[in-house]
């Protein structure tokens, strides 16, 4: 990484209503290229309408959003995903007819480029387009140690390791900006333990920007580089983790106060 | 040998009746596939397409143009308005409605049944209109083993060999293309097709344009059978014990599924009419369809999970 850190994406004052419930009110703040950045908050503090403002599910009303110096009107979610966003969702969104090769598979999707008529009937350029993309999934599928379940389909797997096809799909989009809400939810110790080296693995590996929403608080001081608080829909601080950990707005907020 | 050969006439005519019940069921299955909808609208489009088709046909053919010419400049016409029925169901019709529940979507579809009912006759007219584009007399078959031979219509093959090309054509489309694998994944969830960067408009109006023509060669042969009149939507009525037994989401299974309806109920008819005083053909299928959906409710070949519907 260079010395001065790149902001690949900003959040300018930006301001999110579902009719009359405000759902973010004026939140700033950036994610720098490379780093692992958290999201967290009570609750409702908003994180989740962040992340899908971020991606373009939502769209705020005021504010802006600015990713890789380009700021945007309206994107819309694909769009997004072809600028580098790729994310995983809260309750899993797997495919759940398919294989988990197929859900990873679709992450290959924008990057496929042979004419129709040939993939139809498999030859030619087609073939060496799909052999390519199966190699680069199987390599993500072998990262993520889940070469077991490739030809399983995904409503068959257990909670933990649909989670982990869901973050093998979104990696095999190569996406520039993660985007992981609540990827350790509902998970036991040691998949928690898995999960937590994946994304570090994650990081390392491919560079890959992180943007991660998550409530276990020993889970979000390992990780993180920086930490964004929300309460609200507000942001209430903003910085390492130990700097967050000993603000006294987070500690009431949310962290509670120590017995 | 007369038992067998009546038999194997009843048997044949039965079959390639099916097929065209498999055709229509084919659309149903294209849209159910790629949206998790039941498309109540399908019957309507059979109608549209056959009567873009063959008004556009005659229109051309009363100005002076050789038959060939104005069918293949019918077909076009008539698969520019269907895309032009997918845009607009896409547009104004499912698009407001991604990431809404099934039932809300299928509500949705009987409500664009109605306006592309009325659409349809406003603009191209409501009488019944007689569409020749396959040859409609007869071969006999197999005189030599039968007395009398077997009576095949050479609609019915014809119906047979296109409905044969489609299924593989379909089949390798889902099967082989990302676009393919790309409606499979709108189907299973909205919200996760579009983060993987799939526009869901555009796969939208790919498949309501593919369930489109479907419908068109469906009008072709279907019309030319029966003349293209507005009964032909109650085609879809049929196609729905098809889908039953073959399963929602099952391209061989919507063929399967026809052939089996197509052959039970003439063979019914011939054979078990006599006994409980005939009329059976218009029941029957809808019988066998109860019967399947007691035993195997996810039908011959459907995925397991559909708690969709």
């Amino acid at each position: 990484m260079s010395d001065t850190p790149q902001t690949l994406l900003s959040v300018e004052n930006v301001t999110l209503k579902f009719g009359g419930v405000t759902a973010i009110s004026g939140v700033s703040f950036d994610i720098r290229k490379g780093e692992i950045r958290a999201i967290i908050g009570p609750n409702g503090a908003g994180k989740t309408s962040m992340l899908n403002c971020i991606n373009g599910f939502y769209h705020p009303q005021e504010g802006r959003i600015t990713y890789k110096g380009e700021t945007r009107e309206r994107m819309r979610p694909h769009v997004a995903a072809s600028q580098g966003i790729a994310r995983t969702f809260q309750n899993v969104a797997l495919f759940r007819g398919m294989t988990t090769l197929d859900n990873i598979m679709t992450g290959r999707t924008l990057k496929m480029k042979a004419n129709i008529f040939w993939q139809m009937l498999r030859i030619g350029p087609a073939l060496k387009d799909e052999i390519q993309h199966r190699e680069y999934c199987e390599e993500i599928i072998d990262f993520l140690e889940i070469e077991h379940i490739r030809k399983v389909p995904v409503g068959r797997l257990p909670y933990g390791l649909q989670k982990r096809v869901e973050l093998a799909r979104a990696l095999a989009m190569q996406p520039d900006l993660l985007l992981l809400d609540e990827p350790m939810a509902g998970m036991n110790l040691e998949e928690k333990q898995d999960m937590c080296r994946f994304i570090l693995d994650v990081n390392k590996t491919y560079g890959t920007t992180i943007a991660l929403i998550e409530h276990d608080m020993g889970v979000v001081m390992d990780l993180s580089d920086r930490v964004v608080v929300l309460e609200y829909g507000r942001k209430i601080a903003d910085g390492t983790p130990d700097e967050v950990k000993s603000d006294q707005k987070v500690i009431d907020a949310y962290l509670g106060v120590p017995h | 040998m007369q038992e067998l050969g009546s038999f194997l006439e009843v048997l044949i005519s039965g079959l390639l009746a099916g097929v065209l019940y498999s055709l229509v069921a084919l659309g149903f299955v294209l849209i159910f596939k790629a949206s998790g909808v039941f498309n109540f609208a399908q019957g309507a489009m059979v109608l549209l397409a056959g009567l873009a088709l063959v008004r556009c046909l005659d229109f051309l053919v009363a100005r002076g143009m050789p038959f060939w010419a104005a069918v293949a400049l019918g077909m076009i016409f008539a698969a520019a308005v269907m895309a032009i029925c997918a845009f607009m169901v896409e547009r104004y019709v499912l698009g407001p409605l991604v990431n809404q529940n099934a039932l809300t979507m299928f509500m949705a579809t009987i409500g664009a049944t109605f306006v592309i009912e009325g659409v349809a006759q406003m603009i191209f007219g409501s009488d019944v209109y007689p569409l020749r584009l396959f040859p409609t007399d007869a071969w006999i078959a197999g005189e030599g083993v039968f007395p009398g031979g077997i009576l095949i219509n050479k609609l019915d093959v014809w119906g047979g060999v296109i409905a044969g090309l489609l299924v593989v054509a379909l089949a390798l489309f889902f099967q082989h293309t990302k676009t393919g694998r790309a409606l499979r994944a709108v189907a299973d969830d909205h919200a996760a097709a579009q983060s993987v960067g799939i526009p869901i408009a555009w796969i939208w109006f790919v498949v309501w344009l593919v369930a489109g023509l479907v419908a068109l060669v469906a009008a072709a042969i279907w019309g030319t059978k029966l003349g293209v009149q507005f009964s032909i939507t109650f085609l879809a009525l049929k196609a729905l014990p098809v889908l039953i037994i073959g399963g929602f989401t099952s391209v061989p299974g919507a063929i399967v599924g026809g052939l089996i309806v197509g052959a039970g109920e003439k063979l019914a008819e011939v054979y078990l009419g006599p006994f409980i005083g005939g009329g059976i053909e218009y029941w029957f299928a809808y019988v066998l369809a109860l019967a399947v959906l007691m035993v195997r409710p996810q039908g011959l070949y459907g995925e397991k999970i559909i708690e969709r519907i």
